[in-house]
């Protein structure tokens, strides 16, 4: 892992969607808070952000379980805002060069290290398993150069890493904000977001042969 | 850019009115009310001038010679250190009793201030607002960076253009955490982000 790369994990959201009634980092897949798998994964990241909303008093008390030199960042206006503005928070202040990371998004431990290996920018995408995706179009070449709500030939799934100084407040998401600054570099991962409890169960044994 | 920091539990790496009422053994009367106004229970400014009250007829030099041994945050100091004009000091404690700490961090303080007589507080003379200390350097352009634990630092925090919530000696207020930007628990942590920062 380069040292020079922050990584910013976003978790300040609702989780309204999964229907669980609390945050997403704090659901329990195989006994152990979402959260806490991101730590695992993310152990040699030395600058490690994670923004926090929704529930935060008890995602910092189960950080403090594990790791004590994370940098907490608040979004307090989490319920009016997206992962973009999440993003964007965890960013202004950390290194030039900043990986988004979902906070409901597990990739596999092999993809992991090969995010944390790949230097300069990249957005990450995966093999197209939703229905209501946001695709990525790429060229010969594996970059990404438009991402599109109607088709494409991967699922965009984060992460991405870009630099800082590109970054701006938004309301929206997170590949809106990258999207002026398109073709970049695509790495395809096996990922696994957690939106809805369909989505639970399936990562729940995915991680089984981790 | 103008970094601000609180002193007690965000610079030393303990509390400095509980440690003087320690050593002087006067620690219940003092414990209970630094509690509570940590706390958020009890005004800061109704808290510190009942502690004066108690510590105040202790001798001054006595309990500024023990200040200026309390054990620092030695990555926070350093940080200071290496940006002395940059970094600021506020603290509400009296000037007379951490003017030798002031000396040995050496960057710039901002204090409550007490008149004393037969190396004694005899009264209190000025309480610090660490929000106006905020607003001073705003005025002349400066973008602030505020560093706080208490309920007394609230109003600097909600002020300030970034707030760092510190968690390095205790628990940060939560009264606090709705002004923060950040909220940091380890010191390497803090001094990275205030490189990030500077």
């Amino acid at each position: 892992m380069s040292a020079i790369k922050s990584v910013v994990l976003s978790c300040a959201g609702i989780g309204s969607r999964l229907g669980l009634g609390q945050t997403k980092a704090l659901i329990n897949i195989r006994e152990k808070p979402l959260i806490i798998w991101q730590l695992d994964l993310l152990r040699e990241v030395q600058d490690i952000r994670i923004v926090i909303g929704y529930q935060a008093r008890d995602i910092v008390r189960e950080v403090l379980k594990v790791r004590k030199d994370v940098i907490f960042v608040y979004n307090h206006d989490y319920f009016n805002t997206k992962t973009g503005a999440s993003f964007y928070l965890g960013a202004k202040d950390a290194n030039e060069y900043v990986i988004e990371w979902d906070g409901d998004l597990l990739v596999h431990p092999d993809d992991v290290k090969l995010i944390l290996r790949t230097e300069g920018e990249f957005i990450c995408y995966s093999d197209i398993s939703s229905e209501e995706a946001v695709y990525v179009m790429t060229d010969d070449n594996g970059n990404v150069t438009l991402f599109s709500r109607e088709d494409g030939d991967y699922e965009w799934t984060g992460p991405a890493c870009i630099k800082k100084t590109k970054l701006q407040y938004t309301n929206g998401n997170v590949f809106e904000q990258i999207e002026p600054h398109l073709p970049i570099k695509g790495l395809k991962i096996r990922a696994y977001d957690i939106d809805t409890y369909e989505d639970y169960k399936r990562v729940t044994e995915f991680v089984k042969n981790w | 850019m103008k970094f601000i920091f609180d002193l007690d539990g965000t610079v030393t790496a303990k509390e400095t009115l509980p440690l003087v009422a320690k050593h002087f053994r006067v620690k219940a009367e003092i414990s209970s009310l630094t509690k509570e106004t940590i706390q958020g229970n009890i005004p800061f400014i109704e808290s510190f001038i009942r502690r004066v009250h108690i510590l105040g007829k202790l001798p001054v030099t006595d309990v500024s010679n023990l200040l200026e041994h309390i054990a620092l945050h030695s990555k926070v100091c350093e940080f200071i250190q290496a940006h002395k004009e940059d970094c600021v000091i506020a603290t509400g404690n009296l000037d007379c009793w951490v003017k030798k700490l002031a000396n040995r961090i050496g960057c710039q303080w901002y204090t409550s201030q007490a008149k004393v007589e037969n190396n004694k507080v005899a009264s209190i003379v000025k309480i610090l607002n660490k929000e106006q200390v905020v607003k001073r350097y705003q005025d002349v352009g400066e973008k602030v960076v505020f560093l706080g634990d208490g309920n007394n630092d609230m109003e600097a925090m909600r002020t300030a253009d970034i707030a760092i919530a510190v968690g390095l000696t205790h628990h940060p207020a939560n009264s606090i955490m709705s002004f923060a930007d950040y909220l940091i628990f380890n010191e390497k942590a803090l001094c990275r982000q205030l490189n990030q920062l500077f």
